[in-house]
């Protein structure tokens, strides 16, 4: 993955001492499957030929294993001098061959081990042999295609030289994601210091925690903002009886809620609701006017959160259909990211992108410019607590 | 647990079926809760509103604590703290951390949901916020599988139905409903003990 720095104007600030455009760098996120510690493996049986034999060779095995028995090693080089091979297979393979030194050998993968038992295959090697025993090593090699070419260079190094084609099995193409990242790094900064504005505002109003929101709808004619929400759990809300204040109106579902109502033919809930869909502070009311009219839920606009919002806002923005998350601060209790915070205390749901859920949309974290590499610091007094439900 | 108890919870499941039938009627996904309180009884009851509203996330759980607790209400929040759920469905990843973010005790679903629950389907929210470890404060107990089949045949006429709000109306013309409910694996376990 690849990530562009890009320096906003930084000398402009608000009331708030809140810069008007953030400079920082957009960190693609990391899917469940990504960050899964678990290689799956598969054996396989490797052997070496003289390398005049090695296209005949080739041929031998597929007229024996057409299409290598349906499993896809695209990712693998099929040949490989000894010299780039792990020396564990290397040494086991000299040690039961009697090939002189000076011949000089390449190796290959023959087959995956569980489709074709090794004495049919010594057979059969050996019937296209000049001279010696056919010597079959066995070996283990990487199921999937590596999501990164540092992820293709260690597997090289431990299982078989692998390559890497800038695809990804786990996650987003990261040709989309650069392009996407690309249309979206101009006007990030500015997007989440509207939001860290707003989160500013609900926590010296006292009618939230200092958690904001913003949500955006591209199109070709440009980016335009339809709701600025901040959170409002402790709007009309009892403080004395020990609980997290109104969960429904977290910062995010607040926002998803103003875009919302404005569809056509929306009707809400009830006459009075918990729901703290309507504006509450100035900025709040400051935002562009009716979506799209064809619009349904918040499918593909962009929303930029001053923090990793909980499961359930995390979930709420996968329901609703966004094709962006953009956010600034990790919590401990984030629904979002799927690895593991620098304390090792995140949930790492990751549900940004799940293979499991119907909706699946592109998530970046903003690091913002001058920050440590944890991006966690409370660098605003009213700042949250990293264990807030954000 | 005796059979009492579990006539109790058999009737109030039932009340939850109800609401996901009204649910039904007004072409919305027919999931439907109760939420039961020991002393007061059912103080509040929700279907899913996402057609109506437009809002995805207004699930039939946020319509009950919406009932409960908006203005004018007889309750304070912390009232969810000795209430038990109801629910045709598995809440999903979302309700379920709406739940244990209001503290609530217990949770009874009928039918599984492997797409987003978040009590067992995907995520364990219930347990730690699932991380998979219990013990942590605003954990709640789980048990699944109460009227199961009714609860997935209420889903099923549901799907044969046109939903003309979604935005390319699929025709659903060809489709049959079918009314018998596969036995639940040995393996997908939450069957009523």
């Amino acid at each position: 993955m690849t990530s562009a720095t890009f320096h906003g104007p930084s000398n402009s600030t608000t009331s708030n001492g809140i810069v008007a455009q953030l400079a920082g760098t957009l960190i693609p996120l990391k899917t469940t499957l990504e960050t899964s510690k678990d290689v799956k493996l598969l054996n396989v049986f490797i052997t070496a030929v003289p390398l005049k034999k090695a296209s005949g060779t080739l041929s031998l095995i597929r007229q024996l294993i057409p299409r290598d028995g349906g499993y896809d090693l695209q990712h693998l080089r099929r040949f490989a001098k000894p010299d780039l091979i792990p020396s564990a297979i290397r040494n086991s393979y000299f040690a039961s061959s009697a090939e002189s030194s000076d011949t000089e050998l390449i190796f290959l993968i023959v087959a995956v081990a569980s489709i074709i038992p090794k004495d049919i295959l010594l057979d059969s090697l050996q019937k296209d042999r000049v001279e010696g025993p056919v010597v079959l090593v066995e070996g283990q090699i990487p199921f999937n295609a590596p999501t990164s070419a540092e992820q293709a260079k260690a597997w090289t190094n431990e299982y078989w030289p692998t390559v890497y084609k800038k695809s990804n099995p786990f996650g987003p193409h990261p040709a989309i994601v650069a392009r996407a990242q690309a249309e979206i790094e101009g006007n990030a900064g500015k997007w989440l210091s509207l939001a860290w504005t707003v989160a500013a505002e609900a926590k010296t109003a006292r009618t939230g925690e200092g958690v904001g929101v913003v949500i955006v709808e591209r199109s070709e004619q440009g980016e335009r903002c339809l709701a600025v929400a901040g959170d409002a759990r402790w709007d009309n809300w009892p403080r004395d009886c020990g609980g997290n204040g109104n969960v429904t109106a977290h910062a995010a579902m607040r926002a998803i809620a103003m875009v919302t109502a404005k569809l056509p033919n929306a009707i809400p809930v009830t006459e009075t609701d918990i729901f703290r869909s309507q504006p509450l502070f100035s900025l709040e009311t400051d935002v562009e006017e009716p979506v799209n009219k064809d619009g349904y839920l918040c499918h593909e606009l962009e929303i930029y959160c001053t923090h990793e919002p909980c499961v359930m806002c995390a979930m709420a923005i996968v329901h609703s259909r966004f094709g962006k998350i953009v956010f600034e601060k990790r919590m401990d209790e984030g629904g979002i990211t799927a690895d593991l915070n620098d304390k090792n205390d995140g949930l790492g749901h990751g549900l940004w992108w799940r293979r499991e859920l119907n909706w699946t949309m592109l998530g970046w974290e903003f690091r913002r410019k001058g920050d440590g590499n944890d991006g966690n610091e409370c660098r605003l007094p009213w700042d949250v607590d990293n264990g807030l439900n954000a | 647990m005796s059979e009492d108890e579990k006539q109790t919870h058999l009737t109030y499941m039932r009340e939850a079926l109800a609401m996901a039938e009204l649910a039904l009627q007004t072409s919305e996904t027919p999931v439907g809760c109760i939420i039961q309180h020991p002393t007061h009884g059912t103080i509040g009851r929700g279907m899913n509103a996402t057609n109506r509203t437009r809002n995805g996330t207004m699930h039939a759980e946020f319509i009950a604590i919406n009932q409960i607790l908006a203005p004018p209400s007889q309750y304070t929040p912390d009232i969810l703290k000795e209430c038990t759920l109801y629910v045709t469905v598995e809440p999903c990843i979302m309700c379920a951390s709406l739940l244990r973010q209001f503290g609530i005790k217990k949770v009874f679903f009928g039918a599984s949901n492997e797409k987003f629950g978040g009590t067992g389907g995907v995520l364990d929210v219930h347990l730690g916020n699932g991380r998979g470890i219990g013990g942590k404060e605003g954990d709640y107990e789980v048990s699944g599988g109460w009227l199961r089949e009714e609860a997935i045949v209420m889903l099923r006429r549901f799907y044969v139905q046109e939903n003309e709000r979604a935005p390319e109306p699929r025709k659903k013309a060809e489709r049959v409903l079918k009314l018998e409910v596969e036995p639940l694996g040995e393996l997908s376990g939450n069957g009523v003990d």
